[in-house]
């Protein structure tokens, strides 16, 4: 299916510049950033690499950094936003307008974003909570030097970039090269000008040796063909349900709109939007207690065909990204990869 | 269809203004939109749906049951949760939050002509009944039409004042229980026993309507078909969870497709393709 493009967010076509910059004035340009608009970066806590609003002047460390183990999913639909206030009869809808620019995302997670673009700009219907917050970020996006544990983004060609970024950073030792994206991203370059020398040519980018890998070539038609297999009954004997893998998903955006009153004052209130999860038996249940996706089997079912199949269908771009993330989550070690590798096996055409 | 696409999920606010008492857990509530420019906005096809809220309870799904390009819009709710037990408790006066339609309805424009067989279950009524008045709107673009409705018991028949008009313009109304309280002197059985009776003079022009629980939508169809009728000429109205009504809380999917968004009226035709079962 061709996809149009669903707006200039979506869209950015990749300017012929290219920068280079060294290590040492990273923290210049993020400090100099940061006087301007919120900046989040990956920073350590507990072992791990989140996403998190860089204080004045705080440093950034990516010694280690990988992946952030939540996607950045969370900073353009921030579990728990208020979407619709209330006070008496006065309801009004609330947007974000903070400016922010987000540094260090992984390819992998911008063609996520791209997904998300997708689904939330897209149908001819646009979510414009989503809207406010997207259009005002930037992404400084930067290429792997290492792939994780759990990385298969290599078999889906979501390793590389040509879109979805104002600013591309490649790690290449002493310097950073930095590929311009879009104008914004070569404003900021403008900006910070003496920090930045300009070269012509492209990033020399290392080959990433991967552990995972997933076919994708006749994996829909596989799947397809597997909708009534055992194979998911018997994956499901293994699953908690627990919803981590749908948490952990670059692209899962699935959320529910709770009401909330203010029980100091009953006629004010509001609503906010939640991260809601399929693998739950809550996430389709209906007057009477019907529950549509009542058995386990249905609901991991669910996971997977929209990941491979059902996204690819709907938005032309395959919902699964590659970054791993739902295996190193999964408590009971319920693999994406491996579960595509029984399906070809059984299914696949020879 | 007019929608504002602007203000994603802010309700538009509604006045009660008359309560029908249908049947045991079961009222209609006319609704008018306080500001005009609301009433222009909201206009729908038959079995096209709102969402409607009560702020800090919580917002759920209706078809509307009255028929479009009316000033007030209609709702028939029955009480099953938290939302509608406190619309439950609502009086004349009192304002609700709506925000829609949305979704596709009926294809009352696709079907002109033909004859019209039309199968309700329960509170799966509503949004034929938007159809019938429809059709009585523009009677003579329609040729026969038939209202097979099923009910568990004499007491649960909601629109019973809406028989006799009904009536008059045309419509066959045969109503099934499946438990006989009372004086009740009509069929005792599922709302299919009747269908099986149906003769039609050309299935080719005919066209069927269908709502209500999945398991009886599943033998409607079955039923229609064997008499005749084509998938692409059956229509069902489904139900799934609801939060946001267009396509991005992905609540409502059945495999690829979004019964908010490309439902919740979907052709037998269409459902053969589901990637998930339907029922
Ligand atoms: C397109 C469409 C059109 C519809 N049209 C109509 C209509 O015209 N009229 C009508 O009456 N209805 C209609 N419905 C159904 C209606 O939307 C629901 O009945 C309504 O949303 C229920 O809301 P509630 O808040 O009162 O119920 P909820 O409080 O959400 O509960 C509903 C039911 O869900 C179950 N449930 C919820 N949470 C739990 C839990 N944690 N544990 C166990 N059980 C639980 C219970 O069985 C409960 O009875 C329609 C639905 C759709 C999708
Ligand atoms: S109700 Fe949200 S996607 Fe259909």
């Amino acid at each position: 299916m061709p996809q149009q493009p669903i707006n200039n967010i979506g869209i950015l076509m990749a300017h012929d510049s290219y920068y280079l910059l060294k290590k040492e004035d990273v923290q210049g340009f993020l400090d100099a950033l940061s006087s301007k608009m919120s900046v989040y970066a990956p920073v350590k806590s507990e072992g791990q690499f989140n996403f998190s609003k860089l204080g004045k002047k705080q440093k950034i460390g990516l010694e280690g950094y990988i992946n952030t183990e939540f996607p950045p999913k969370g900073l353009l639909m921030p579990e728990g936003e208020t979407l619709v206030k209330y006070e008496g009869s006065t309801i009004c809808e609330v947007f974000s307008s903070e400016k922010r620019a987000i540094f260090g995302i992984r390819p992998c997670d911008v063609h996520a974003i791209l997904v998300l673009d997708r689904v939330m700009l897209g149908h001819g219907d646009i979510e414009e909570h989503y809207e406010a917050r997207r259009k005002n970020t930037l992404i400084l996006a930067m290429n792997c030097t290492e792939a994780g544990e759990n990385c298969f983004c290599g078999s889906l060609g979501t390793d590389t970039l040509t879109e979805g970024f104002d600013l591309l950073f490649t790690d290449e030792g002493s310097h950073y090269h930095v590929e311009v994206g879009s104008a914004e991203g070569g404003r900021l370059i403008k900006a910070s000008a003496r920090l930045f020398s300009a070269t012509s040519r492209k990033a020399k980018r290392p080959k990433l040796v991967f552990k995972k890998h997933i076919q994708t070539e006749g994996l829909e038609d596989a799947m397809k063909r597997a909708a009534k297999s055992s194979i998911w009954e018997k994956t499901a004997e293994r699953c908690l349900s627990c919803g981590s893998c749908t948490a952990a998903c670059p692209t899962c955006y699935c959320f529910s709109l709770p009401h909330h009153v203010d029980i100091t004052k009953m006629d004010r209130g509001k609503i906010t939007r939640e991260a809601d999860y399929c693998m739950l038996l809550r996430f389709s249940r209906v007057a009477g207690n019907n529950v549509f996706r009542e058995h386990r089997a249905d609901r991991l079912k669910q996971f997977f065909y929209h990941k491979l199949v059902y996204g690819k269908e709907n938005e032309g771009k395959m919902h699964c990204v590659g970054c791993g993330r739902c295996i190193t989550e999964c408590m009971a070690h319920i693999d994406i990869t491996e579960e595509a590798a029984k399906v070809m096996r059984k299914y696949g055409k020879r | 269809m007019v929608r504002d696409n602007r203000h994603t999920y802010r309700p538009r606010p509604a006045k009660v203004i008359k309560i029908i008492d249908e049947a045991p857990g079961i009222k209609t509530f006319r609704l008018r939109f306080e500001m005009q420019k609301d009433r222009k906005r909201f206009s729908f096809l038959p079995g096209q749906f709102g969402l409607f809220s009560l702020m800090g309870i919580g917002e759920a799904t209706f078809s509307m049951c009255s028929p479009p390009r009316q000033k007030d819009i209609e709702i028939s709710v029955r009480n099953v949760g938290d939302v509608t037990n406190a619309m439950f408790s609502m009086q004349k006066g009192d304002v609700i939050g709506v925000r829609g339609p949305y979704g596709k309805g009926f294809p009352v424009g696709d079907i002109k002509g033909k004859d019209i067989v039309i199968v309700a279950g329960g509170i799966g009524f509503p949004p034929l009944a938007s159809a019938v008045e429809y059709i009585i709107q523009r009677r003579k673009n329609y040729g026969k039409v038939y209202v097979y409705y099923g009910v568990h018991a004499p007491e649960d028949i909601v629109y019973r004042y809406k028989k006799e008009r009904w009536l008059k313009s045309g419509i066959k109304i045969f109503t099934t229980v499946e438990k006989k309280t009372g004086g009740w002197r009509g069929p005792v059985g599922l709302v299919t026993d009747g269908l099986k009776k149906l003769k039609l003079a050309d299935v080719q022009n005919a066209a069927g309507l269908s709502c209500g629980p999945p398991i009886m939508l599943k033998f409607v169809s079955q039923e229609l078909r064997t008499l005749g009728l084509e998938p692409d000429s059956i229509f069902l109205s489904l139900e799934r969870l609801m939060q946001c009504g267009i396509g991005k809380c992905g609540h409502c999917n059945i495999g690829n497709k979004y019964v908010c968004r490309d439902g919740p009226v979907f052709s037998l035709s269409e459902l053969r393709y589901m990637q998930e079962d339907v029922w």
